[in-house]
């Protein structure tokens, strides 16, 4: 086998786009055949499978954060949506949950919007913040990359949850909410799903290079390095969390309803969701072993 | 001088070597060679990775031209890339100062 076959065969292996490959193939045939013309017999090139290693590796690094950098501007964007249209139904009143086409709709919808969006922030958050953490090394180890990946995944599907359930909402209360405000979050819904989809897209692009550097995955702990002394207390570290972000809520809902009751009942189902959200995810975006 | 010495290096050492005007992969080689009189003995295709990392970083840019009825891609160095060479320059005189003050 030639040289250019065993690399072309070896990026072909780690997944290395059609066009990728034909562009490096013709490099490379460009210059060995600069070596032939001053007759340098064994191509000073090295060797074939560890150049198109690196390669792919390099590849799959690179299109992995920008894969997770794309996915955050793309929650980004859905965020900015679920805020100000939430923001002008807080405006114009929120209507009943019993108000609209139908009861369980508007419940899952509700739902599927608060724990879609919060997921989609602290995942896309993690993978984004920690592609831009190891942005200067031309090669991440497998299992880094695979961690990345990961948080990009589950981020993007809770950000098309959360944008589904914005247009499960829109449609549920077609008949009562006004006009312009049904058009204003179902726009907003419809580009950032399609922005979601799109970096759905390149993640899925990015998984396709194989890369199989070694090396050890890091965790939610380097990432938030107070956090480190939880490392080896999963319950300690959701219990506080779930306190945190219940407590935060009771208080949010409280002075916002003038109940401490409802706030009370927000509080607490928060919690439970982020525990659940603990237990689902945990192990998969690096925030337990 | 092995390729591993030359490891964070090599990005440098290209975008000086494409200071002097737009090169091939070849003759990008060629010139690294010659240059630290043939020191750097690299395997050369390790260049191609660092070539197309430097180009999606934005730091040079390519095109393709037909060469003997060949055709070959041609590198050269972006402004952004001309900024990036200053900045190392000044970091190795820095580094080779400091090492130098505690070897001698």
């Amino acid at each position: 086998m030639s040289w250019i076959a065993e690399f072309e065969e070896e990026l072909r292996r780690r997944g290395v786009r059609a066009a990728t490959r034909e562009r490096l193939v013709t490099e490379f045939s460009d210059h060995i055949a600069c070596e032939q013309e001053v007759r340098i017999e064994l191509t000073r090139l090295g060797a074939a499978r560890e150049i198109a290693g690196q390669y792919a590796e390099e590849l799959a690094s690179e299109e992995t954060r920008h894969a997770a950098l794309g996915a955050f501007a793309a929650l980004a964007l859905a965020a900015i949506g679920l805020v100000v249209s939430q923001a002008e139904l807080g405006r114009i009143g929120y209507p009943g949950f019993n108000h609209g086409a139908a009861t369980p709709l508007a419940l899952i919808a509700i739902v599927a919007m608060v724990i879609g969006a919060q997921v989609a922030l602290v995942c896309g958050t993690l993978a984004a913040w920690r592609a831009l953490r190891r942005r200067r090394e031309p090669s991440l180890p497998a299992a880094e990359i695979a961690l990345i990946q990961r948080r990009t995944t589950i981020a993007l599907a809770a950000g098309l949850t959360t944008t589904a359930a914005m247009l499960l909402y829109v449609v549920n209360f077609l008949s009562v909410l006004p006009a312009w405000w049904l058009a204003l979050s179902g726009a907003f819904a419809a580009v950032a799903s399609g922005a979601l989809v799109a970096a759905w897209r390149a993640n899925a692009d990015s998984s396709a290079t194989v890369s199989v550097a070694q090396g050890p995955a890091g965790d939610v702990f380097d990432d938030l390095p107070p956090l480190r002394l939880l490392r080896t207390h999963p319950l300690r570290l959701v219990t506080l969390t779930a306190l945190a972000t219940g407590g935060a809520m009771t208080l949010i809902v409280w002075h916002a309803e003038h109940s401490l009751i409802e706030g009370l009942e927000r509080g607490g189902f928060e919690a439970l969701a982020l525990a659940a959200c603990f237990a689902l995810f945990g192990r998969a975006i690096g925030a337990r072993r | 001088m092995r390729a591993e010495a030359l490891k964070g290096h090599l990005d440098g050492l290209i975008l000086a070597t494409l200071k002097g005007g737009p090169a091939h992969g070849y003759a990008i080689a060629q010139a690294l060679r010659a240059r630290s009189d043939g020191a750097f003995d690299l395997p050369e295709g390790t260049l191609y990775p660092a070539l197309h990392r430097l180009e999606r970083g934005g730091l040079v840019s390519s095109v393709w031209s037909t060469e003997a009825g060949r055709r070959r891609r041609t590198y050269s160095l972006t402004r952004s890339g001309g900024r990036t060479l200053d900045e190392r320059r000044s970091e190795w005189r820095l580094l080779s100062s400091a090492i130098e003050s505690v070897l001698a």
